[in-house]
């Protein structure tokens, strides 16, 4: 049997796993709230009503509002999913049933990633189907920038899913792995891309930054919209295709790291 | 071939602590070996080597010729294992769990699922074959892995501490169903209790500290140090304290 059938069987039933668990749903319950509650927060709080005059109400702002508050939610998908996935085979001794069977660890690796992407990206999915419903609900248009911005989405979620994979191959606990990936993405990231703006260096390299293109696509001018503007008069406005490729390497780097940490690693 | 298992020089360090120190042995095709040793004699760590989920400090191994550290894969093909006390996937049922192994053994369709049926029936796991294991207890997680250990019928056994967390009736039937195995396959059995070392095994390998202390027969072991296997035991392992 190729390495390949292999690889379709372990997606299969680490898809079934996936499915099977709590959190599947309660994420989906999770993302419909926070989405409803952003959206009751724009209208209910006249967030156009309140932003500079040259910015009026369009579905491309709620839509840049929506998608743009809601950007923690494929950081969460991602964590929530990947965060257990490799170091829960060590911390639970499943390993002792996994581990023992003629498929290499990188395909055990690569089935367990293409598992969580798809649960994330469903997740992911889900939030941008609940603002178009609200988009042609309240505006009855639908701004083309909205594929543009899932699909950043998408792809920003993947490049949290290599960092969560990276720590989940190197900590013992999954726990572990889940706070360090929400305290690299959001603490340290965070803190080094602010102090590089204040230096006046352009942080497109940034992974937060690259994910500000999730909002940065609708092409409403980000610093006149939420007061976002960098010091030195930078305007926080990503590339999309920097920025694509950015998150990319934020993928592809971590992950090709968790692939080998992950053979590596032996059930102690 | 007529060695199923060939241990080369075995050593492995903990941290600076040699927990292997050396071990040489072979186990022949259809031989039934028991690795007996004290906790901490460093059974364990031979087995998961001989699996490929520990890297030796030193030396090699072989399954049916296949050198482990290098074919990993090919060399595990040709085996069923249980190691320590296993833990399953929670979400899944064990017929779900059987039929995952199964494919990644190449087992498939109506074999499988046939196979499976017959597994589940020999550990007398039929009443929860479709409940969740989040479910079972521990005793039943030890039938189900020695149903996955026997599903691909593979031609060698390496089992540590089968009877583990198991209540009287349940290790008899374990090791009825050993005995069972034992007459087709090679078995390499890590165990402390030499009961059930003397119900499953012809030969035993005595380690303790990481080193192998004697290597024989059971009978010829009897015969040599004029005592039971227990005698043996206690007069090596003492000695090596």
């Amino acid at each position: 049997m190729s390495e390949f059938e292999k690889l379709k069987i372990v997606t299969k039933y680490e898809l079934l796993k996936q499915f099977r668990r709590k959190r599947f749903y309660g994420a989906l319950v999770l993302t419909l709230l926070a989405v409803i509650l952003i959206i009751a927060l724009y209208k209910g709080l006249d967030i156009p009503g309140k932003l500079p005059a040259l910015i009026t109400d369009s579905p491309k702002l709620f839509a840049l509002f929506v998608t743009s508050a809601g950007a923690t939610i494929p950081i969460f998908a991602a964590v929530f999913f990947a965060g257990d996935s490799i170091a829960s085979e060590f911390e639970h001794k499943t390993g002792y049933i996994l581990f023992p069977n003629p498929v290499k660890r990188s395909t055990l690796v690569v089935g367990k990633y293409i598992a969580c992407l798809t649960v994330t990206s469903l997740i992911v999915i889900f939030a941008y189907v609940a603002t178009v419903i609200a988009l042609v609900g309240i505006y009855q248009q639908l701004p083309i920038e909205v594929f543009g911005s899932l699909a950043l989405a998408l792809v920003y979620a993947n490049s949290v899913l290599g960092i969560a994979f990276l720590y989940s191959s190197a900590l013992k606990g999954s726990m572990g792995a889940t706070i360090a990936t929400l305290l690299t993405i959001m603490l340290v990231f965070s803190v080094i891309e602010v102090s590089l703006i204040f230096a006046n260096i352009d942080p497109w390299f940034m992974h937060g930054y690259a994910g500000d293109s999730i909002a940065s696509v609708y092409g409403v001018p980000f610093a006149a919209a939420f007061g976002g503007g960098m010091p030195g008069g930078m305007e926080r406005n990503p590339d999309p295709t920097t920025s694509f490729f950015v998150m990319l390497g934020y993928f592809i780097i971590p992950f090709i790291l968790s692939i080998w940490l992950a053979k590596r690693r032996e059930m102690l | 071939m007529r060695e199923s298992i060939v241990i080369e020089g075995l050593s492995r360090y903990y941290n600076g602590f040699l927990a292997l120190d050396n071990l040489s042995l072979k186990v022949r095709k259809n031989e039934d070996v028991a690795l007996l040793g004290p906790n901490g004699a460093g059974k364990t760590t031979a087995l998961k080597i001989l699996c490929g989920l520990l890297r030796p400090s030193s030396g090699t191994a072989y399954i049916n010729g296949v050198n482990v550290m290098e074919e990993r894969e090919r060399a595990i093909s040709m085996v069923g294992t249980m190691l320590e006390t296993p833990e399953f996937y929670p979400f899944l049922t064990p017929v779900e769990t059987l039929s995952y192994l199964g494919r990644l053994r190449g087992m498939s369709g109506q074999g499988l699922k046939s196979r499976i049926e017959e597994v589940i029936k020999l550990v007398r796991l039929e009443e929860w074959a479709k409940v969740k294991i989040g479910k079972f207890s521990r005793g039943m997680k030890q039938r189900l892995a020695l149903a996955q250990t026997l599903l691909h019928d593979p031609p060698i056994l390496i089992l540590d501490e089968p009877a583990l967390g198991l209540d009287p009736r349940g290790m008899m039937e374990v090791r009825e169903i050993l005995k069972k195995a034992k007459k087709e396959k090679t078995v390499f059995l890590a165990s402390h209790l030499i009961t059930e070392v003397i119900q499953v095994c012809d030969k035993v390998a005595l380690i303790d500290h990481g080193h192998l202390l004697v290597y024989d027969s059971i009978p010829r072991l009897k015969r040599k140090y004029r005592t039971s296997l227990e005698g043996v035991y206690l007069k090596l392992t003492e000695a090596a304290i």
